[in-house]
């Protein structure tokens, strides 16, 4: 949910953008990282672990635990923390191990 | 590929980067910012509560605030920031290796300063990897900078002084924090401030598990050997900070260990140079201090790489130094500034160095 009136500072964000997220449409604020316009669109999972594919997501918020991995526009492992939104990103889980391109990629 | 060449180069863009970049290029010093941010400041952005031990050049403000007033002082000096840059490693001339993700270069320096700050440890239970369990700071950011609600029912993991204004914050935006879990016994100081504001403290509490299909929706506690269940959505975690190091062991400073700093650090002399030769250390990666700790330490790192750069004269020079430690002594907890002198101490020892009088002034005074 985002915050509308905060009890001690001014709302910095004077924008709304739309992104895709597994193909469905969310607003978030201009401004925002990936992982806060995702969490306040109630998604909370963002993908799953390697291994055994347990859930998910934002735990540091400093680009350093690399929980928070997501694909954006087609580019894996993208920290979503770390990442401003932007009007018509596309956004998908970290659902599997990225595809390992070839060439001048 | 950009070639770029500095006097003095800052890893980090927090209070302490910012302070040290404001006094170096300040006294005709080049300065390049790195840090992989999106904007400076570092953990001060989404910092509400209101400053109280900053250093008397700076008024007593709120951290975010704090983040103006710094880019007020710096917007017409000589400073380039790279933002959106981390640095990855180094080149065998020595230069600092850079990227954004696109391309990466190197940087020239003539001196290195890093602050790149401390980390939040974890604290391990079984369930902490699920959405919804996120550390104290985390949901700092998500509250106050990014004006977005974490969850509707809490539970903190970890008392301190830090999870408890968090936990305030939370509360202030309507968030219910059900209890902070308390390890052992509690501060009484600290637990009083809670139940004046009406927030629940456990002690001799762990979390046993939190559980969850996709996302966190169930704590149970164990308090003094009673179980607890909560329904929860948001489980913060708030233990110790350490110093993030990556940048040290990329140039091969030696590291050593005080607790009382936060564990492992650079090892540092009273120059805080470390001992990669004209690397320097400063804020919390020098040990986890206070804001005033953070800006100080900023600042003595900047006047010593000034100094060796000859762009100041040695009366000058000395008689600040003096003054930020004897500043530092007085603002700093008096258990980080004993452990700081220590390991000052100790570098020397295993350098075989003979301790500058002035170390073993200030080591008798604490």
């Amino acid at each position: 949910m985002h915050i509308n009136e905060h009890p001690i500072m001014n709302n910095h964000f004077n924008k709304d953008i739309t992104f895709t997220y597994q193909g469905q449409t969310f607003i978030a604020r201009e401004g925002q990282t990936l992982a806060a316009a995702l969490f306040a669109n109630g998604i909370k999972k963002l993908g799953v672990s390697r291994k055994f594919h347990k859930p998910r997501g934002l735990f540091c918020a400093n680009g350093r635990c690399t929980s928070c991995f997501v694909t954006v526009n087609g580019l894996d492992h993208v920290l979503s923390c770390m990442t401003l939104v932007e009007e018509g990103m596309v956004i998908e889980a970290n659902n599997s191990d990225p595809t390992v391109r070839s060439g001048q990629n | 590929m950009v070639k770029i060449k500095t006097d003095i180069l800052i890893i980090g863009s927090g209070p302490a980067g910012l302070n040290a970049a404001y006094t170096a290029a300040s006294h005709g010093a080049n300065v390049i910012i790195v840090d992989e941010a999106i904007t400076i400041g570092g953990q001060l952005k989404q910092q509400t509560q209101i400053l109280n031990n900053l250093p008397g050049e700076f008024n007593s403000q709120r951290g975010f605030s704090l983040v103006d007033d710094f880019y007020e002082r710096l917007k017409s000096l000589p400073i380039t920031f790279l933002l959106r840059h981390t640095m990855i490693g180094i080149y065998k001339n020595n230069s600092i290796g850079v990227t954004n993700g696109k391309e990466t270069f190197p940087i020239t320096y003539k001196k290195l300063i890093i602050a790149t700050g401390a980390a939040e440890e974890a604290t391990i239970f079984p369930g902490w990897t699920l959405p919804g369990v996120m550390t104290i700071g985390a949901a700092q950011i998500l509250l106050n900078r990014e004006h977005v609600l974490p969850g509707n029912e809490a539970i903190i993991l970890g008392f301190n002084e830090f999870s408890l204004e968090v936990g305030k914050q939370l509360e202030s935006c309507g968030v219910n924090i059900k209890a902070i879990v308390a390890k052992g016994n509690y501060d009484v100081e600290l637990f009083h401030e809670a139940k004046n504001v009406g927030i629940r403290v456990v002690s001799n509490a762990t979390i046993i598990s939190a559980t969850g299909v996709n996302e966190v929706e169930k704590v149970v506690l164990n308090i003094d050997g009673i179980e607890e269940e909560h329904m929860v959505d948001l489980v913060c975690i708030g233990n110790r900070l350490s110093p993030i190091l990556e940048a040290f062991e990329i140039l091969s400073c030696q590291l050593a260990y005080q607790e009382d700093l936060g564990g492992l650090f650079p090892k540092y002399y009273n120059s805080l140079e470390t001992t990669n030769t004209s690397v320097y250390v400063a804020g919390n990666a020098a040990g986890i201090t206070n804001i005033g700790g953070i800006l100080i330490t900023g600042e003595i790192a900047a006047w010593n790489a000034l100094y060796s750069l000859e762009l100041l004269e040695y009366s000058q020079f000395k008689n600040r130094s003096r003054a930020l430690w004897e500043q530092l002594y007085r603002i700093e907890e008096s258990q980080v500034f004993k452990a700081r002198i220590a390991a000052i101490k100790e570098t020397y020892k295993d350098e075989s160095l003979a301790l500058p009088p002035f170390v073993e002034l200030l080591l008798e005074e604490c």
